[in-house]
C-alpha cells in the first residue's frame, strides 16, 4: 500500500490566486457551463466529493492510485440558481450536465483542498457554499486504460453501476461504471479505512443508532454514499436479477429483464442515508468484487456469445436482432467494443482469472497486514468485517507469527558455546527456526548458517573443526582449478577431450553472461574480457563474473562425469552471492549439488522420478484436479520441470530465492518439500486450471507465466499445511487398509537407473486414461497406484512414503566420497 | 477447443545454446533486444497475436541435456525454426541434428514435408568473425528440401520480421494440410515463393 497522502498531497499552501478562484463562491456562474470555458481555467461546481478512493490498475498494490470520486455539476440548472440546498425539487433535471467523476489525487493540484472540504463537509446535500474545481474532461467510453484513468461520465450517459460492498473476502468495496455505449469504467476501490469521511460518517451512525448496521445487516460504506448522491438527482434501481446491479433512470424493458426494482426504492431524494443492501454475506468472500461482478454479468453474456462467433457474423447480427434475447445483450453484442472483446475471449479469460486471483492474493495479504495494526485501532469496533479477520487469523497462521521471526546473527551466535563453538540446541531446534523464521538477510548470518545448512561443516564440529576444514577446502580448491587451468594452458589431452572441454567452457562463458545480471553483484562490465577471442569481448566482464566462470569450470572438472549442465549457474549464483569467496562458494555448491545432481543427469531419471512423485502426490491430494490434468494431458507435469530443475529460481526473485533455498535445505519436514511448494503453487490456481486451461500448452503457458507474480511466504505456509494433510491422508488410508504399508515401502527409489521393469504390477487399478500419460516412458514410473478416486484398497505409492523421509536418500552412494561415479549414468 | 475461432500456430525454435532463441523470439513479438536475457531451460515462450491468427512461439532450451523433454513440447507443432549463428560453425554443423531431432520428437505426420525454416543470426558482428557464408548455409538448405533460409540480426532488428512472416505462413499451411488430415495442399509452392524473399541477403 503506498502512503499515498505523502506521496501525492500538495502541501496544505496558503491560497494561492488559482486556488482562491477555485474556492469562493462564484458570482460569474454563467461562464463555466461549458468543458471550452473549463479549458479557459474556469470551474464546475463540486457538489459532492470523497478521498481515497482507488484505481487498481494491476495486482500489483504498489500501482494502486489513490483519488477522488466526485459529483460535480457543469451548467447550473435554472431552477437551482437559489435552491441549492435540494436539488430534488428540479423536475427534469439536465443529466448530462452532472457528471459522476473519477480523478487521481496527483491530478488536482490546488484544487486538492477543495476536494478535502466538500468531502468533509457534514451535509447530506451539496454544501451551500459553491465549491468551483476545474472541469474535468467529460468521457462518455473509456478507451485509454493505460493512461491516467480520471474520466467525468454524465449522469445521462451512465446505464447502471455494479457494487460490491466490502466483504470478507474482500477489503475494499468496490463500484463500476457501466456506460449505456456498454463500456465499464476502471473498478473504483473504496479505501474506507484511510478515509476522512467515511470514518466520520461511521462513528457518527454508531453514536447515533449504536449500530453500525443499517437495518438489514450491511455496513456502512464509502459506496453507500455515491449511491445517495445520485439518488438526489437520478432514479436508481437496484435489479432484482443480479443485486450488485444498480440501474441508473432505468428505462421500461430494462427493468422488465432486470427484474421489478425492489420495494419503493426508486425514490428520488430525501431518503436518510440508508445503504440498501444486504449484499456480503460471509459465503460470498473469496473473490473480488469488480472480477465478480464481470464474471457474473458481462462473461456470462460473453460466453453465450462465444458460442455464436462459430456462425458468420451475420447469424450473430440475427441474433442480436432477435426480441427474445434480452435488451442489455443486444445493447451488448452491437457495441464495438465488445465485438473485439470477444474475439479476445480466449485469451482474455484466462488473463482475468489470474488477474482476479492476484488480487484476491493481495487482498488477503493486505488483509493480513491490517490484522495487527487495526487490532487496536478504534474503527475496527465498528466493523464486523474486522471480528471476523482476527477469529480467522487466530485460527490461521497467528501462532506462527511468532515462528516466523527470522533469525538473526545474535540469535545464530547465541545456539553455539561462546568458547569451543560448539552447538548447544539440537539440530532439529535449529532447522525448526530456520525453516519457519528464514535467516535475516541483512546481518550477515547467511554466510555462516548457509555452511551448516549445507553441510559442508558438520553440525557437531567445533569452532577450531571448522577452521582447519575450511583451511584444507581452500588447498583442495586451488588444487582443482590448477588442473584445468594447466589443461587450458598446455593441453596436454587428447583431442576429444579438448573439444569436450572447449565447449563447455564456451557453454559456461555463455551461461554466466545471462546469470542473474540484474543483480548489482553481478551486472558491472567494467574489467575487460582477458580473452580477446571471447564472444563477450566487446562488453567486457566483472571480477565476479570471472569468478563465476571459474568455479563452474573447476566443477566441471571435480565432476566431469556430469559436467556443467545449463541451470548449474542459477544455483551458484546466489550461494556465490552470499559468500563472497570463491573457494568457500565452490564447497557449498558442491554440498548443494549433491542433492541437485538427480536433476541434471543425462537421462532426465531424476527429473522424471520427482514428476512421477509430484504427479502421485496430486492424485492423492487433489484427485479432481488431477483428473481435470489428466483430460488436458498434463499429467506429465513437465510445466513444473523448471521449477524443480533450478528449485524455482527463475519463479521468484532473488531475495526470496534466498529464503525458499535456506527453507528447503532445512529438510525439515521432509528431504523433498520443494514438491509441496510446487503442490503449494498448483493448489492455488487450481480453479483458474480447471475452469479455463484444457490443453497441455495452455497450463504450460499459464504456469511459466507465473513467474516473479507469486509471493513466497504464503505459499510456504500453504506448502506446510499441504505436508501435514498429506501426514494425515497417508495416515488415514493405512488404518483403512488396516496393514501398515505396503511391502514396497522400502525399497529404494529408482535413481538413475531407468526404467524398472519390476514395479510393473503393483499398480492394482491405474485411474482409467492415466496410461495416455506419455510423460515417463522410461523411468520407473509404470506404477502408478490408483488413489485416484476409487475408494478401495488404495495403496501410497513408495515415492509418496519417500515423502516422509529427510535424509538426502536419492545419492546415497553418489560423488560425494568419490567424485562423479555415478552420475551420468543414462548417456 | 472445438469451437476455436483463432487459429492458433505453434511454431518451435530450435538451436545450439546461446545463437539467440531467445531475443529472436523477443525481438519478433515485443520488438525488443536485450543483451541479457537469462538461459533458457525447459521451455519457454510467447505469443504474438498478428491479424488473421495467433503465433505461439515457443523458445526451447539449447542444450542437449534438456532435449528429451521434447516430446510434450513438440507435440502439434506447426513450424519448427532452426537457428544457428554465424560466427560458430558448430552451431550451424548441429542444424542437421536438431532436425533430426525434432521430426523424432514430434513425428509430425509426413516428415518429409513439414516445415522448417533455417535462420542464421548475428549477422551484425563484424565480417571478420563469420565463420558461415551465406552460399554454405544455403546450399545445405536446398540440400534438405528447399528449406527457406534467413540470416537476421535480433539484436538490430534485421530480418525478422521477415523471417517469421515466412514462418508464420509456412506454419498456417501446416495447421491447414493437417486440418485436411491426409489431403494435402503441396507446401512446395509456399517454399518456392519464399525462398525469393528469403535470400535477399
Amino acid at each position: 500500500m503506498t502512503s499515498s497522502n505523502v506521496q501525492f498531497t500538495p502541501p496544505p499552501s496558503p491560497p494561492s490566486p488559482t486556488a482562491s478562484f477555485f474556492d469562493v463562491s462564484d458570482e460569474e456562474e454563467d461562464e463555466y457551463n461549458t468543458i471550452a470555458h473549463a479549458a479557459a481555467k474556469k470551474g464546475v461546481r463540486l457538489l459532492f466529493s470523497k478521498s481515497k478512493v482507488y484505481v487498481h490498475p494491476t495486482p500489483s498494490a504498489k500501482d494502486n492510485i489513490p483519488g477522488f470520486i466526485a459529483l460535480v455539476q457543469q451548467k447550473p440548472l435554472p431552477s437551482s440558481q437559489n435552491a441549492t440546498s435540494s436539488s430534488a425539487n428540479a423536475s427534469k433535471p439536465d443529466l448530462s450536465s452532472y457528471l459522476l467523476a473519477w480523478v487521481p489525487e496527483s491530478a488536482l493540484g490546488d484544487a486538492y483542498d477543495t476536494y478535502v472540504k466538500v468531502d468533509l463537509s457534514e451535509d447530506d446535500s451539496p454544501p451551500r457554499q459553491k465549491y468551483l474545481v476545474p472541469a474535468l474532461p467529460e468521457t462518455t467510453t473509456f478507451k485509454d486504460p493505460i493512461g491516467l484513468y480520471s474520466f467525468a461520465v454524465p449522469l445521462s450517459q451512465i446505464y447502471s453501476l455494479l457494487v460490491r460492498p466490502p466483504s470478507l473476502g474482500w477489503w475494499f468495496g468496490s463500484l463500476v461504471i457501466n456506460s449505456r455505449a456498454g463500456d465499464s469504467f476502471p473498478a473504483l476501490f473504496f479505501h474506507d479505512s484511510e478515509c476522512q469521511s467515511t470514518i466520520l460518517q461511521k462513528r457518527k451512525r454508531t453514536r447515533e443508532t449504536f449500530d453500525p448496521f443499517d437495518e438489514d445487516g450491511s455496513v456502512f460504506w464509502g459506496g453507500d454514499e455515491v449511491l445517495r448522491w445520485l439518488r438526489k438527482y437520478v432514479d436508481v434501481q437496484r435489479s432484482t436479477v443480479d443485486k450488485t446491479v444498480y440501474l441508473i433512470n432505468p428505462s421500461q424493458e430494462d427493468q422488465l429483464s432486470f427484474g421489478k426494482p425492489q420495494l419503493a426504492e426508486s425514490t428520488r431524494s430525501q431518503s436518510p442515508p440508508a445503504p440498501r443492501k444486504r449484499e456480503p454475506a460471509p459465503h460470498d468472500a473469496g473473490m473480488d468484487p469488480f472480477m465478480k461482478a464481470i464474471k457474473e454479468t458481462r462473461w456470462k453474456v460473453l460466453e453465450q456469445l462465444s458460442k455464436i462467433t462459430t456462425f458468420t457474423r451475420r447469424t450473430a447480427n440475427e441474433i442480436a436482432d432477435n426480441p427474445s434475447i434480452p435488451p442489455q445483450v443486444r445493447r451488448l453484442i452491437k457495441t464495438p467494443e465488445i465485438q473485439t472483446l470477444q474475439e479476445e475471449f480466449d485469451s482474455a479469460r484466462i488473463y482475468l482469472a489470474r488477474w482476479a486471483m492476484s488480487i484476491s492474493e493481495q487482498s488477503e495479504r493486505e488483509r493480513n497486514q491490517r490484522i495487527w495494526t487495526a487490532r487496536d485501532a478504534l474503527e475496527m469496533e465498528n466493523s464486523s468485517v474486522g471480528d471476523f479477520e482476527i477469529l480467522d487469523s487466530e485460527m490461521g497462521n497467528m501462532s506462527l507469527q511468532e515462528r516466523r521471526k527470522t533469525v538473526t546473527l545474535k540469535e545464530w551466535q547465541g545456539f553455539f558455546h561462546p568458547h569451543t563453538g560448539r552447538l548447544q540446541l539440537t539440530v532439529d531446534e535449529v532447522k525448526e527456526r530456520i525453516f519457519h523464521g528464514g535467516l535475516d538477510p541483512n546481518d550477515g548470518v547467511r554466510k555462516e548458517a548457509w555452511l551448516f545448512l549445507l553441510e559442508v561443516y558438520p553440525w557437531d564440529s567445533t569452532n577450531d573443526d571448522r577452521q582447519a576444514l575450511m583451511n584444507s577446502r581452500r588447498d583442495e580448491y586451488i588444487r582443482l582449478k590448477g588442473a584445468w587451468w594447466e589443461r587450458m594452458v598446455e593441453g596436454d589431452s587428447t583431442p576429444e577431450q579438448q573439444e569436450w572441454w572447449k565447449e563447455q567452457r564456451n557453454r559456461i562463458e555463455k551461461d554466466v553472461h545471462r546469470t542473474d545480471r540484474t543483480i548489482p553483484l553481478f551486472a558491472g562490465e567494467d574489467i575487460p574480457h582477458p580473452d580477446p577471442d571471447s564472444p563477450f569481448a566487446d562488453v567486457g566482464t566483472n571480477v565476479h563474473l570471472e569468478q563465476m566462470k571459474d568455479m563452474l569450470l573447476t566443477y566441471n572438472e571435480y565432476n566431469p562425469d556430469l559436467g556443467y549442465v545449463q541451470g548449474m549457474s542459477d544455483l551458484l549464483a546466489p550461494i556465490y552471492a552470499v559468500m563472497q569467496d570463491d573457494a568457500v562458494a565452490f564447497w557449498a555448491f558442491v554440498s548443494f549439488m549433491s542433492r541437485m545432481e538427480r536433476n541434471f543427469l543425462r537421462d532426465q531419471s531424476g527429473m522424471r522420478s520427482q514428476l512421477l512423485t509430484l504427479d502421485h502426490l496430486v492424485q492423492l491430494m487433489d484427485p479432481q484436479l488431477y483428473l481435470h490434468l489428466q483430460s488436458a494431458d498434463s499429467t506429465n507435469f513437465f510445466f513444473f520441470f523448471r521449477m524443480l530443475l533450478v528449485w524455482y529460481k527463475r519463479e521468484f526473485e532473488w531475495v526470496d530465492i534466498l529464503r525458499l533455498w535456506e527453507t528447503l535445505w532445512t529438510d525439515y519436514l521432509t528431504s523433498n518439500f520443494h514438491l509441496f511448494i510446487a503442490l503449494a503453487i498448483l493448489e492455488k490456481h487450481r480453479d483458474v486450471i480447471m475452469d479455463h486451461l484444457k490443453q497441455f500448452d495452455e497450463v504450460l503457458k499459464y504456469i511459466n507465466e507465473l513467474s516473479n507474480t507469486m509471493d513466497l511466504v504464503p505459499i510456504l505456509t500453504r506448502a506446510e499445511s499441504l505436508f501435514h494433510r498429506f501426514g494425515r491422508q497417508v495416515e488415514a488410508i493405512d488404518k483403512k487398509n488396516n496393514f501398515p504399508a505396503p511391502q514396497a515401502q522400502q525399497r529404494k527409489p529408482a535413481q538413475s537407473q531407468g526404467p524398472d521393469p519390476n514395479d510393473k504390477g503393483k499398480s492394482p487399478e491405474r485411474p482409467s486414461g492415466s496410461s495416455t500419460s506419455v510423460s515417463t516412458p522410461n523411468a520407473s514410473s509404470s506404477s502408478r497406484p490408483g488413489q485416484g478416486g476409487k475408494s478401495d484398497t488404495k495403496i501410497i505409492a513408495p515415492e509418496l512414503r519417500d515423502l516422509f523421509r529427510k535424509d538426502v536418500f536419492w545419492n546415497e552412494n553418489d560423488q560425494s566420497a568419490n567424485p562423479g561415479s555415478n552420475s551420468g549414468s543414462g548417456s | 477447443m472445438a469451437s476455436r475461432k483463432k487459429v492458433m500456430l505453434k511454431v518451435i525454435i530450435l538451436g545450439d545454446s546461446g545463437v539467440g532463441k531467445t531475443s529472436l523470439m523477443n525481438q519478433y513479438v515485443n520488438k525488443k533486444f536485450s543483451g541479457s536475457y537469462k538461459a533458457t531451460i525447459g521451455a519457454d515462450f510467447l505469443t504474438k497475436e498478428v491479424l488473421v491468427d495467433d503465433r505461439l512461439i515457443w523458445d526451447t532450451a539449447g542444450q542437449e541435456r534438456f532435449q528429451s523433454l521434447g516430446v510434450a513440447f513438440y507435440r502439434g507443432a506447426d513450424c519448427c525454426v532452426l537457428v544457428y549463428d554465424v560466427n560458430n560453425s558448430k552451431s550451424f554443423e548441429a542444424l542437421d541434428s536438431w532436425r533430426d531431432e525434432f521430426l523424432i520428437q514430434a513425428s509430425p505426420r509426413d516428415p518429409e514435408s513439414f516445415p522448417f525454416v533455417v535462420i542464421g543470426n548475428k549477422i551484425d558482428m563484424e565480417e571478420s568473425k563469420r565463420m558461415i557464408s551465406s552460399k554454405r548455409a544455403m546450399t545445405f538448405c536446398q540440400s534438405k528440401g528447399n528449406i527457406p533460409y534467413f540470416e537476421t540480426s535480433a539484436k538490430e532488428a534485421v530480418n525478422v520480421e521477415q523471417a517469421f512472416e515466412v514462418i508464420a505462413r509456412s506454419a498456417l499451411a501446416q495447421e491447414e494440410a493437417e486440418e485436411y488430415g491426409g489431403d494435402y495442399t503441396d507446401p512446395i509452392n509456399i517454399h518456392d515463393t519464399t525462398e525469393r524473399d528469403g535470400c535477399a541477403c
